[in-house]
This record gives C-alpha cells, sequence and structure tokens, in this order.
C-alpha cells in the first residue's frame, strides 16, 4: 500500500516536472534556428502634432523597455549607439505619432468617461537597406485610472505585443520587398 | 450613523486634499546657488529606479539625481542634448487617496477629485552616453522649478532645440497628423 502511494506521488512529481519543461520550452522565441534580430530604436517622430516632449521621451524610453522584456530580439539598441555598426541583422523601429488626444486625470476621476489620454503612432520596422518588414498603427489610451504618461506605457506595450505576434522574417532569408501594410488596434486601457 | 460617519470621512479627506494642494515644499534654488531640489525621477535616468523621489542638484559640470539613501547617480551636463518643459496636472493623495475616493458614498469621491489635483512641472532632458546612445530622462518637479533647472542647464552648457522654446502645456484640443 505504500509502496503504491509512493509511486503514485513520483509519478505525479514526474508530470509536474515534465509539464514545467514543456511550458519553458514553449516560451522560447519563435526562431527556433538561432538567428535572431536585433532592433535598433529610432526617436520618436512627432511630426506635426503638437506632442508634449515628455510624452516623446516617454514613448522612447517605454519601447526600449518593452521590448527587452519581450526578448524577442537578441539586441535592443538605443538611437544613436556606435554599436549598432557592428550588428549583422539589425532592424530599425521607427514611431511616428499619427494623432494625440491630451485627456486629463482630474477629468477623468470626476466625470469617469471623459478625459481620457489617447495616443496613435504608426510603427515600421526597416531594414538597414530601408526594406520595410513590419508596419503597424497601434493605440495606448488611458481612460479610468492612472496619469497621462501612462498612454505611453500602454502603447509601447502594444507596439512590443504587435511585434511579437507578427511573423517577422527570419534574418539568414532574403527580406521580402514589402510586408502586407496592417491595422493593429490593440488597446490596453 | 453610516450618514455620519460617511459626511466624516467626506470631510477628513477635503481636508487631506486642501492640505495637500497648500502644501509647498518648495526648495527652489537662489540665484547664487546651484540648482538643488526634491524631484520625482519618473523615468530614464540610467542607473535611478522609475518613480523614485530623490534629489536633482547640479553638482559642478554634472546633473545628478541621488535617491534618498542611495548612491549617487550623475551625467555630465555637456552631454545633454536637449532640454524640455512641460505641465502636468495630477491627481494627490496616491492609491490610499483612490481608494477612499472609490469608498466614499453619494459620489463624495468624484467631489473631492475636484480639490485633490496639483500642478507640476515636468523636465524633459535627452542625452548621450559614451557610446553615442541616445537616453531620455524625465523628472517632475514643483511649479516653477523647471524653469530654473532649465536655465541653470542651459547656462551650463545644455543645448535646448528652437522648438522647445515655450513650455509644452497640453492643449483641449485633438491634434493629429493622419495625413502623413
Amino acid at each position: 500500500m505504500k509502496t503504491s502511494k509512493g509511486i503514485s506521488l513520483f509519478g505525479l512529481a514526474a508530470v509536474v516536472f515534465m509539464m514545467t519543461v514543456a511550458a519553458k520550452c514553449s516560451t522560447k522565441p519563435e526562431n527556433s534556428n538561432g538567428a535572431q534580430w536585433s532592433v535598433q530604436v529610432n526617436r520618436v517622430d512627432a511630426g506635426d502634432v503638437n506632442l508634449d516632449p515628455a510624452f516623446q521621451i516617454a514613448i522612447y524610453e517605454n519601447l526600449l523597455d518593452e521590448l527587452n522584456k519581450t526578448k524577442q530580439f537578441k539586441q535592443v539598441l538605443r538611437d544613436g549607439d556606435r554599436s549598432a555598426s557592428n550588428v549583422s541583422d539589425l532592424l530599425i523601429l521607427k514611431t511616428s505619432v499619427q494623432k494625440y488626444t491630451p485627456g486629463s486625470e482630474t477629468r477623468r476621476a470626476v466625470t469617469t468617461v471623459s478625459g481620457a489620454t489617447k495616443l496613435t503612432v504608426r510603427s515600421q520596422l526597416v531594414t538597414r537597406d530601408g526594406k520595410v518588414l513590419f508596419e503597424r498603427k497601434v493605440d495606448g489610451n488611458v481612460r479610468f485610472m492612472g496619469g497621462n504618461l501612462r498612454a505611453t506605457h500602454n502603447l509601447a506595450h502594444n507596439v512590443a505585443k504587435t511585434i511579437k505576434q507578427s511573423s517577422l522574417q527570419v534574418p539568414s532569408q532574403p527580406a521580402p520587398a514589402q510586408s502586407a501594410e496592417g491595422s493593429a488596434s490593440s488597446k490596453r486601457t | 450613523m453610516i450618514r455620519r460617519s460617511a459626511i466624516a470621512l467626506l470631510v477628513v479627506m477635503f481636508w487631506w486634499a486642501v492640505l495637500t494642494h497648500a502644501q509647498d515644499v518648495s526648495q527652489s534654488t537662489s540665484s547664487n546657488k546651484s540648482f538643488s531640489a526634491r524631484t520625482t525621477h519618473l523615468l530614464g535616468f540610467e542607473g535611478s529606479s522609475n518613480n523614485a523621489n530623490g534629489t536633482l542638484s547640479i553638482q559642478g559640470d554634472a546633473l545628478q539625481f541621488q535617491k534618498d539613501g542611495k548612491p549617487a547617480v550623475q551625467v555630465p551636463i555637456a552631454s545633454v542634448e536637449n532640454v524640455s518643459l512641460g505641465e502636468q496636472d495630477k491627481q494627490v493623495g496616491g492609491k490610499a487617496m483612490t481608494l477612499g475616493k472609490a469608498a466614499a458614498p453619494f459620489g463624495g469621491g468624484r467631489a473631492v477629485s475636484l480639490f485633490a489635483h496639483k500642478k507640476y512641472d515636468t523636465v524633459a532632458l535627452e542625452y548621450v552616453d559614451a557610446n553615442g546612445a541616445v537616453h531620455g530622462a524625465l523628472f517632475q518637479l514643483n511649479k516653477g522649478q523647471g524653469e530654473a533647472l532649465k536655465n541653470e542647464l542651459v547656462a551650463k552648457g545644455a543645448r535646448v532645440s528652437q522648438s522647445d522654446g515655450e513650455p509644452g502645456k497640453q492643449s483641449k484640443a485633438e491634434v493629429s497628423n493622419e495625413n502623413k
């Protein structure tokens, strides 16, 4: 009786171990052939939008953070980083602001329904020779709780998530002329 | 009984909001001393954690942020490529206040929100490290201190882009460049 109990406990432990290993394997990056892109994040282009400089900087810094968190890229480099010239498989992330609705934390707290801060950007991943591998429109909003700058964090999170969900060309393969342009409005408030 | 305690809660929250609003912990600089002020580091200053309170000061030719009880982090002022000012209107009181407002009956929390906010200056810095990589940092200061910091940084060699002459106040209108 005791032996069978011990065996069943051992079996249970083995199953749990196998499940843990399987879960770890499934979270590995998609490029299983070892080739991985590196990415250089360019400064945010505000274009004609009257965007507070604090938002521009917050988007840039949050993008670096969020892209690092995804572990999808071998290296995440900053704009102007001289070491980028030595990186072979490098993509450049270009972000341009399309739309910005300044909100108000006080208005959100008082009315709940108004005062949302909304940001829409166009994100592009471009190779060194200018080929666009990824292009999406992404939103980042704050509708209820949190300060206005939280929109930049949500936006960066959505950009990183959208890039992760897209199937990027493996670096060793020749890149296509231009990928299909789409619009992903993954929202996080 | 419930009504009385609700009214008492509202009164306490109201006074808390008023006191926080009125509190002016300005440690702004005098004209002959180097800038030093209590600030909140929002993000980006390398080596400092986000949303950390500490002292931002100018030490010789470097901008220094020191979180309470932690070693100071410095950036040479000459490496600052851009300084811009902004303004933020934030709710005060933190999570405790937010929970209190949510719990207040008869929509009392919303009324408190009308008073429980404060204006801050935000200073956005862009600087480059030894490798040429661009960093951005955001600091939140008490109202009026942003201008003093910017002036001192510029006097010590920090650059300001042409478009950043005016503080970036948030406009009410929706802005877009969708046809780009």
